[in-house]
């Protein structure tokens, strides 16, 4: 919006800072739910529930240190493994494979793209059940490999579709260069290709990694005790004679904290990934 | 093997050096009898169970055991809902994950029935695996009878009875009307008419398992669930019985209960209750004792307990016990056998009601005992013999077999949902209640379940 | 160093040379793409075609026998065809989805609208704007339990205190489904305004500025002008959180268990009940291969609409 003449630089202006106040005051809103969140699990449990609540108090670290006796730490590392060891497995996978469905053209191309991405949206019980029943007899269930191995499913097709669309971005006489200065193909991806393409892949394992880090559903189901993850380590806080509400907030704290981190670490790439993961198809 | 049967040198053993020492053994059992100090060394027990006073005390006890055994236990009380899923989901897989579970009242009849659960007679009848002294007698027939098959082999032992009575938080505000604790429906109907809104006070709560709850009223109409349980499964929830009873429970819900009553959890209820904001539950006496004893209780000195009401056609209070149990697949059974001997010992029991004063218990020696009854005197009111005549009434006829059939979690399922939707006027009890019916005929049937219709 | 150019116009050796350019690109696609297909079709097809074939039994895991037994195959989908509950799970989830999407679509246009501005604040804010999109969704399911319970709720609080006693939501047929889609579109509303925040900033300024010169207000340029170019970004937005609200579990999970009676219980809900509550494998099985086909559907949608949107962008 550029200024033209003087009353309509004022107009801008006014239109600027009016938009400035409706924005703040819808994101005020909209993150009321999230401070609660975070306010409640420094909360002294004694106030909690009081009538009115009380907003004003000294905050208290007991619920943090509450969860530490109990199931929480070892889920947290659970989930830590898992969901590094899933984006380790899904980047050297399907790092080539999305450089070779952007380059290559050949038979059933189309059909596997469409399956990649079909099973990317796949609702999770999909790919449940089978795996339910094989792991019964794998001996997978409640192990961490087994659910690296499911989180597999969709998170190699985030890294191909993600990753598909930052090759496309490179010229291919990348490779042609590199080869009449005599590298093999091979020579040119790992020399060439992947450095160019290197904020994307930092960007893609974030995501992957935020992406197992968040699974609720799979772990509810393959996981009982030693495999136990955070998120669904957090709901062992209901019980049936009250709602440990400042452990419950205090861990659902701990479980998002990494996830903010990480998404504010690639916002940029948040952006430009997910829209070219979507948009370009 | 009870806590008796542990001596003190075993008490002694660290638990570092048990580890190496299994390490020899590879997870083989020594026969029983040589070397009982050492037989569990370095065994480590994997187990769940539900969440109570109880269990819970048990969990921080746990050291106590592994010093004596040499066992490692990871013992994780987890919540109602989530151990039930979880553990539904494990036994139907066999798998070894756990060494003990919670025997969930609800899924008894479909665990056991299932084979999922070791059966555990060949155990009691064992004297190198089980202590003399142990006494599974003693266990109160009503709460021992769901974690039986109909042949009467014991798949698990009660840690929890729940025994329904009526605890009326606000008893001044029935007084002052002048009436007393109801003693039929129509009196009950007759005090909530009376002391809903008083004092903003709501006559009536109740937590969302309906299918708990509303049962005892619609048998007090003479309802049944099912037609001859285990035996014939045939659904009957569309009887005009059962109609007659739904309308009144959702009446209770809809007129009587606060605001928002169709979300509350147990823990809400209960909440509501000490804050001395709804009066009255007919529900399980632990979850209504904390109205008497929890610290920061409004009704401490105005709560009263009683027998729940009769119906027209009789007095069905509910009755439900979880015990401990071990799965099919589990690899340490004998380790886990005597976990339970251990958790469930007159010793450790005695103690643990003596710390926490009431814990559900299932013992008849301990609930009988003077100490125990004396404890349990509340605003004139003797709780523990209220207790055991309800528990004693399930034990003396089978009226709550219908709860412990393997279909019962579904059709179960379809009674909360028509109770749901009569308290919130979605429909009326006889529109609900037919179609629970026959989408609990469609889904037994999917089931290949033989009914008569 | 190699001599000549590759291309048409090369001759002689140069031929030879991309030839074997050729070869190597060709091997080192195959060496790429191999191990991928393979581990998808371990991984996913295989699982899939497993799913489909037990949608054929009436697999019980309380009775074993029923494993593989194809005795009667279409029995579950005839199950399909007269299961009331199926059918309501089914409204409910076309409810959930299309409110829960609309208005996603509705609030992300506008706000990202709000926040195309060069501005650095704004760009500051933008970043905050996300956080609803990537908490966890067990998270989002324990945020919105608390603003929904009224006990510890800061809504029912200043509900109380201006003088309204608001019933819990999420316990009245009548509201509990929009306190549903409420959440849903909490968390779902960035994701929209990302892409169309992303879509803007590709938007040739000139657009506007032709616009405003023939004379047109901000309405006009933004249904003229901003909002045709936005058409595909939008559609596509549209279907992928049309695709995530298929999935929508954690919420339903821990506010509602579908009900009160089955307002609230979605397709995917009422199949996770199935299986894992009541171990009715088979017909689970049946409906998550519907769940299934829609979302094969949809994604194809996506697929077709966005390559034909492509010149827009």
């Amino acid at each position: 919006m550029s200024s033209a003449g003087g009353s309509l630089a004022y107009a801008e202006r006014w239109w600027r800072y009016a938009r400035y106040a409706t924005v703040v005051t819808v994101l005020a809103l909209v993150l009321l739910p999230f401070v609660w969140l975070l306010v409640t699990s420094f909360k002294p449990n004694a106030i909690i529930f009081a009538v009115p609540p009380v907003l004003l108090f000294k905050p208290t670290l007991q619920n943090y240190v509450d969860l530490w006796d109990g199931m929480f730490p070892p889920s947290f590392l659970n989930s830590t493994v898992v969901a590094i060891g899933t984006t380790v497995l899904s980047i050297l996978i399907g790092v080539p494979g999305a450089y070779a469905l952007s380059r290559a053209t050949f038979r059933h191309k189309e059909q596997m793209s469409l399956w990649i991405l079909a099973s990317r949206m796949a609702p999770p019980i999909a790919f449940t059940i089978p795996y339910f029943l094989a792991y019964r007899h794998a001996g997978l269930l409640d192990t961490l490999p087994g659910l690296i191995l499911i989180y597999l499913t969709f998170n190699l097709s985030l890294v191909v579709w993600m990753m598909r669309s930052f090759f496309d971005a490179l010229p291919p006489a990348l490779e042609e260069a590199s080869w009449i200065d005599g590298a093999s193909m091979f020579q040119a991806f790992f020399r060439i290709v992947l450095p160019l393409a290197a904020p994307g892949l930092a960007a893609t394992a974030i995501l992957c990694f935020i992406y197992a880090w968040n699974d609720f559903f799979f772990a509810l189901i393959l996981t009982r005790t030693n495999a136990m993850t955070a998120t669904v380590a957090i709901v062992n806080f209901m019980n049936l004679e009250g709602w440990e509400w400042g452990k419950i907030a205090a861990g659902g704290t701990l479980v998002m904290l990494p996830v903010i981190v990480f998404s504010f670490l690639v916002r940029r790439y948040l952006v430009a990934g997910l829209a070219a993961g979507a948009v370009k198809g | 093997m009870g806590a008796k049967g542990f001596t003190t040198t075993r008490r002694r053993l660290l638990k570092g050096t048990a580890a190496t020492a299994a390490l020899a053994t590879a997870g083989i059992f020594a026969p029983a009898i040589v070397g009982r100090a050492k037989q569990y060394d370095g065994v480590v027990l994997n187990g769940v169970s539900t969440s109570s006073v109880y269990m819970r005390r048990v969990k921080e006890l746990v050291p106590e055991f592994e010093a004596k055994t040499g066992m490692t236990v990871n013992y994780e009380p987890l919540s109602f809902p989530i151990h039930n899923q979880r553990v539904d989901l494990e036994l139907s897989t066999q798998g070894s994950a756990y060494d003990f579970v919670n025997l969930t009242f609800i899924y008894s009849g479909r665990w056991i029935g299932a084979g999922w659960l070791t059966q555990l007679d060949d155990f009691i009848n064992d004297p190198n695996l089980t202590d003399p002294n142990w006494d599974p007698g003693d266990f109160v027939e009503g709460a021992q009878k769901s974690l039986q098959d109909a042949d009467g082999n014991t798949y698990g032992f009660a840690h929890f009875a729940g025994a329904m009575l009526t605890a009326a938080g606000r008893y001044d505000l029935i007084e002052k009307a002048g009436l007393g604790m109801p003693k039929d429906f129509d009196e009950l109907i007759a005090v909530c008419e009376a002391v809903h809104g008083k004092d903003g006070v709501a006559a009536w709560v109740s937590d969302r398992n309906h299918h708990w709850n509303s049962i005892p009223y619609l048998m007090g109409f003479g309802g049944e669930i099912f037609k001859d349980p285990p035996n014939n499964l045939t659904p009957l929830l569309d009887s005009p019985e059962n109609i007659e009873g739904a309308a009144f429970y959702g009446r209770l819900l809809r007129d009587y209960a606060p605001s928002g009553v169709l979300t509350f959890d147990n823990d809400v209820t209960l909440r509501t209750l000490v804050a001395g904001q709804a009066n009255m539950r007919t529900g399980e006496l632990a979850w209504e004792l904390p109205m008497a004893t929890a610290p920061e209780s409004a009704v401490k000195d105005t709560v009263r307990f009683g027998l729940t009401p009769t119906g027209p056609a009789g007095w069905y209070p509910g009755n439900n016990s979880h015990g401990y149990a071990i799965p099919v697949g589990s690899q340490n059974k004998e380790a886990a056998w005597a976990f339970i001997q251990w958790a469930l010992s007159k010793e450790l029991m005695e103690r643990i009601a003596r710390e926490q004063g009431f814990a559900a218990l299932c013992r008849r020696s301990i609930i009988s005992s003077d100490w125990f009854r004396e404890s349990l005197q509340i605003n004139g009111d003797d709780v523990a013999g209220l207790y055991l005549e309800v528990l004693d009434r399930g034990g003396e006829e089978p009226y709550m077999r219908y709860r412990t059939v393997p279909v019962f979690p579904q059709v179960g399922d379809k009674l909360n949902k028509a109770i749901e939707k009569i308290a919130t006027n979605q429909q009326s009890a006889e529109e609900a209640m037919r179609q629970a019916q026959a989408e609990a005929v469609q889904q037994l049937k999917l089931m290949g379940i033989e009914l008569d219709i | 160093m190699r001599e000549a150019a590759i291309g048409p116009e090369a001759g002689g050796s140069g031929a030879a040379i991309a030839d074997s350019f050729d070869a190597d690109k060709r091997r080192f696609y195959r060496f790429c793409i191999w191990p991928l297909a393979l581990i998808l079709i371990v991984i996913t097809l295989v699982p899939m075609i497993y799913l489909v074939a037990i949608s054929f039994t009436p697999l019980n895991l309380t009775q074993p026998q029923t494993f593989g037994d194809f005795s009667q195959p279409i029995r579950n989908y005839q199950f399909l065809t007269e299961d009331g509950r199926f059918h309501n799970s089914l409204w409910v989830q076309a409810k959930l989805s299309l409110w829960s999407v609309g208005l996603q679509l509705l609030f992300g246009f506008l706000l990202a609208l709000f926040l195309n501005l060069r501005s650095s604040f704004l760009e500051t804010l933008r970043t905050v704007f996300l956080i609803p999109m990537v908490l966890p969704p067990i998270v989002v399911a324990v945020i919105w339990k608390m603003m929904y319970t009224p006990a510890i709720s800061p809504f029912h609080w200043s509900a109380a205190a201006l003088g309204f006693e608001i019933p819990s939501l999420i316990a009245s047929p009548d509201w509990a489904l929009t306190a549903i889609i409420v959440a849903e579109i909490w968390q779902g509303f960035p994701f929209t305004m990302l892409m169309v925040l992303a879509a803007l900033q590709m938007m040739p300024e000139e657009y506007i500025e032709a616009a405003r010169i023939d004379g047109a207000n901000v309405w006009q340029t933004t249904l003229h002008v901003t909002l045709p170019f936005l058409k595909g970004v939008l559609l596509a937005a549209g279907l992928f959180r049309l695709i995530d609200s298929m999935k929508a579990f954690p919420l339903i999970y821990l506010l509602t268990e579908g009900g009160p009676g089955e307002v609230t219980e979605v397709t995917n809900y009422y199949s996770f009940t199935l299986a894992f509550n009541f171990s009715f494998l088979g017909y689970s099985s049946a409906i998550t291969v519907i769940l299934m086909a829609m979302t094969i559907v949809l994604t194809w949608a996506i697929v077709k609409i966005v390559r034909r949107g492509e010149a827009l962008v």
